[in-house]
């Protein structure tokens, strides 16, 4: 008999604290929310901020970006993506001189004379798993995830949804035909 | 009431007595159906704001029409019903496909004619039948068929299951409630409703007033067996386990999508007003005022009567939105082996103390 | 001859149903299929089908090289990512005798640490979800919120991580790290008994949960169970302390064991609970890191510039919230492994739910399925 009181009386009391509970965190619901308003408010809100100092430091995972004057085609971006996103097609040039038909530049930002024609650099962003392995071994620093440190390189840039899947190849070498690849090798004999 | 207002009005009602008598009862019936929709939009936003807040988030919100739901995320219900009336109605090809179309509207219909008695206020309710109280214990019962209906019709075995939790659920639940509500049937000595409510009229220990959960500490008792009988009765958590969407995926209604699925969902917002109305009116003073003869025209009962009915409806969200659900025969064991012999301890105690204080 | 005299049927004999539970359920955790056959509500058989969400891990692992591995660790067991890539990065460094500076060691078991409560946050949350209780679900997922920052904060990712490598971490803490990570264990350690009175106290809850799919240490032990479902057994088993790998044996922390507080040892509510004290003895732990850790240097000092193990296998295994985690890696000198096992504690856990769960309801399954606190991401590999 005592048992079954006790139960109820447990039950009563284990009941009503939880409701405590509910209602301590309704009443006070303009100071605990954690909601953001998606499209107007994003995330680092200045009264939320953890310290996301941008300037200071900050490390970003968004959308992949590549500053093709500067990348001498080295592949060590492709080789070294664990899902095999990036492809890349080069063709060998005279080093250092540039290209205006096929929008090549001779020299890199860093000096770098450039001794390969980009002509295909594609990024799939679907299949990427933004693990950031090709953005350390890049030697111009020219594959980066854009905004964060390099935001004065490119603004930042994580809600590129589209509505064909295609879309989402992302290419950034110059479109070129091959007959402007072969004048820019030199394959058909004419030396540019 | 009204009813019976809107005979006397027409003039050749003498005449036609039959004919009269059904179109009136039609014309009562379009309002009520208009309130239960209107209500049920009130009461999902309610629940919406309320679990949001409970759960530290805001719920809907938007800056105006067209964007996201409005101010404050008014727009939401009716985005909502908007939703669900425009979505393809699936009928299963393996389904029993004449119960299946059946089964919602008799689910939908226990709650809708319940609504008949309840009284509003002084002069607002539909029929003031003189069995009002076991009227409304009656019909409501009506909604365990649709559930048990549409959990067979839906040839799924989640559905079955669902339907028979369900089934054992409401029927054994119906007992506590219904004899709580012995207790005040008892104590006023009528099954009207109205009448349920004229007794509670004044004082009581000096300063409360004289509702029936006031009056001794059986009653008081009472008046939470019933309510959460009746929450038990509105598959409301923690008793939701015909649902239980985190085992049943949606038990009875797993097949139903889209009107007929709204119409699921109207019908247990409904319940929930049913059960919260007789609750008001039976223990609660119904149209009452709390302070004995202050702001008591019909227009302010019609306000003590929906502050009070709503109240009850928000405990229910708050209960939903606290605690877990219950196992199917822990829930049995609940109401067979708590509320029942409480309840029975009730009547006696309510009887020994109209025999010797009262 | 009449239709069924009683002498010919006998005893009523009701047939057995089948109940498939999943692919598509809300509370199987991911993709898995419960094959349950029931006679009405009681459960006699349970029976898991896994491989939904196979993804070759362990194949793949053989034609990428050993870095490219780490991201696919990630990706195993998503909901404590840093600690699937610390036990992979541990057996790596053992293999190759790498020993990384002190500083990457503290950061490796502040991260590992903060993943725990993480993982155990969501864990709780969502089993009371299976049992009903949607509110203490979005306030543990809340705080949930505030450790993914802190990982955003450090590395840029908020789920997949790919922080710790072979020699080193990815990035070193900013400046702000500490103040950030004291400010969220103060905010985070009043919630706990908040959470235990909201749910852990709950008389519904123990009901639902006392005495409810009871897993004997026997049990546990001989299906090879691990984790906090083996300590809720009352077995004080865990890899930190019996076989500290990194530098755990310089913390001081318990390790919290189920009493049977509330039913019978080893049911679900002990497995809950010693989920909830871990979360507060890794609190602990973050807090002696935060205080002793050392400043300056490279976290990528020891990163090898080619990791080329030599030839020779290792077994390691690390404490993951979810168990033993264990790591078999044969090298044949190249840059790709030669072969790459991974133990998975939730696979063992998993393997149990027949055996503790025959008997009980439907409801009930369901209740001991979430206890057990399997990620199918990590069963399937």
């Amino acid at each position: 008999m005592r048992a079954y009181f006790t139960t109820i009386w447990e039950s009563v009391s284990t009941l009503i604290t939880g409701m405590a509970i509910t209602w301590r965190h309704m009443v006070n619901i303009r100071k605990g929310s954690v909601t953001l308003q998606y499209p107007e408010e994003r995330w680092p809100r200045p009264e939320r901020d953890i310290g996301f100092d941008q300037g200071e430091y900050n490390v970003i995972r968004s959308r992949l970006h590549v500053d093709m004057d500067d990348c001498i085609g080295c592949l060590k971006c492709e080789r070294v993506c664990p899902v095999d996103c990036i492809k890349i097609e080069t063709h060998r040039v005279d080093k250092g001189e540039d290209i205006p038909d096929v929008g090549h530049t001779g020299i890199t930002s860093n000096g770098t004379k450039k001794a390969l024609l980009v002509t295909r650099f594609d990024i799939d962003m679907t299949e990427c798993c933004y693990c950031n392995l090709c953005t350390y071994p890049c030697p111009e620093e020219c594959i980066y995830m854009t905004g964060g440190p390099n935001s004065e390189k490119h603004q930042i840039d994580y809600e590129f949804s589209q509505y064909d899947r295609n879309d989402m190849v992302y290419r950034f070498a110059k479109e070129t035909s091959e007959e402007q690849v072969a004048i820019a090798t030199g394959e058909n004999g004419e030396k540019k | 009431m009204i009813v019976d207002y809107l005979i006397d009005l027409i003039p050749f009602a003498a005449d036609w007595p039959g004919l009269v008598f059904v179109s009136v009862v039609v014309l009562c019936a379009v309002p009520v159906f208009m309130f239960i929709a209107v209500y049920a939009l009130v009461a999902i936003y309610g629940e919406l704001k309320v679990s949001s807040f409970m759960q530290d988030k805001v719920g809907p919100m938007g800056q105006g029409v067209g964007l996201h739901a409005g101010k404050w995320g008014l727009l939401q219900p009716i985005a909502d019903a908007l939703k669900l009336i425009l979505k393809e109605d699936i009928i299963p090809t393996t389904a029993d496909r004449k119960l299946f179309i059946l089964a919602p509207f008799i689910v939908f219909i226990g709650a809708f004619i319940s609504m008949a008695a309840l009284p509003f206020s002084q002069t607002i309710i539909v029929a003031d039948m003189n069995i009002g109280m076991f009227y409304i214990l009656a019909v409501s019962s009506l909604g365990v068929l649709g559930i048990i209906l549409a959990g067979w019709s839906s040839n799924n075995k989640w559905s079955l299951y669902g339907a028979m939790r369900s089934a054992a659920q409401i029927i054994s639940y119906e007992i506590p409630a219904g004899l709580s509500i012995i207790g005040v049937i008892m104590l006023t000595g009528t099954l009207s409703m109205q009448g349920i409510i004229e007794h509670q009229t004044g004082f009581v220990w000096g300063i409360l007033p004289n509702w029936i959960i006031f009056q001794n500490p059986f009653t008081f008792l009472s008046f939470f067996i019933f309510f959460i009988s009746g929450v038990a009765e509105c598959n409301r958590t923690p008793f939701d386990i015909p649902e239980a969407e985190s085992e049943l995926v949606a038990g009875a209604f797993t097949e139903y999508s889209g009107m007929r699925y709204a119409f699921f969902f109207l019908s247990e917002y409904a319940n929930m007003f049913v059960v919260a109305g007789v609750a008001v009116a039976g223990f609660l003073g119904g149209w009452q005022s709390p302070i004995p003869g202050l702001m008591d025209s019909p227009g302010w009962g019609l306000f003590w009567f929906m502050s009070k009915s709503l109240f009850l409806i928000f405990l229910m969200i708050w209960f939903r939105w606290t605690w877990p659900r219950l196992r199917v025969d822990q829930l049995m064991s609940v109401c067979w082996k708590g509320f029942i012999p409480i309840a029975f301890v009730n009547i006696f105690g309510i009887g020994l103390w109209k025999l010797i204080i009262g | 001859m009449g239709v069924g005299s009683v002498k010919e049927v006998g005893p009523v004999q009701a047939e057995q149903m089948v109940l498939n539970i999943g692919p598509q359920h809300p509370s199987t955790h991911g993709v898995l299929r419960l094959k349950v056959k029931t006679d009405g509500e009681i459960v006699s058989e349970v029976i898991p089908y896994i491989g939904y969400l196979h993804r070759c891990f362990e194949k793949h692992a053989e034609s990428i090289t050993y870095e490219q591995v780490i991201p696919f660790t990630d990706r195993c067991d998503y909901i404590a990512s840093m600690n699937n890539n610390f036990g992979y990065v541990v057996a790596m460094e053992e293999l190759m005798d790498i020993k990384v500076p002190e500083r990457v060691e503290y950061i490796r078991i502040i991260m590992a640490e903060l993943n725990r409560i993480a993982s155990h946050l969501l864990a709780l949350g969502v089993y009371g979800l299976d049992v009903g209780a949607f509110t203490p679900f979005l306030h543990m997922f809340r705080d949930r919120e505030r450790i993914l920052d802190i990982f955003e904060l450090t590395c840029g990712a908020r789920l997949l991580y790919n922080y710790m490598w072979v020699g080193g971490v990815s990035h070193d803490l900013p400046r702000n790290f500490e103040s950030i990570c004291i400010d969220f264990l103060d905010y985070f350690e009043p919630n706990i008994p908040e959470f235990n009175e909201l749910l852990t106290k709950n008389k519904i809850f123990i009901e639902r949960t006392a005495d409810v799919g009871v897993m004997p240490a026997e049990v546990a032990i001989s299906y090879g169970v691990s984790g906090p479902n083996l300590r809720g057994s009352g077995v004080k088993w865990d890899v930190r302390r019996d076989e500290p790998y990194s530098i755990y044996n310089k913390f001081d922390f318990e390790i919290p064991v189920g009493t049977g507080e509330y039913g019978t040892l080893g049911d679900c509510w002990d497995r809950f609970w010693v989920r909830m004290l871990e979360m507060q003895e890794s609190c602990k732990i973050i807090r002696q890191a935060l205080k002793t850790i050392p400043e300056g240097g490279d976290v990528h000092a020891m990163v090898p510039k080619k990791i080329r193990p030599p030839k020779g296998s290792i077994y390691r295994r690390t404490e993951s919230p979810r168990g033993d985690l264990g790591y078999y890696i044969i090298s044949d000198g190249s840059e790709i492994p030669f072969r790459m096992k991974m133990r998975s504690p939730a696979l063992t856990a998993l393997s149990v739910l027949d055996e503790i769960s025959a008997g009980w309801m439907i409801s009930d399954v369901i209740a001991i399925l979430g206890s057990l606190d399997i990620v199918l991401g990590e069963i399937d590999r």
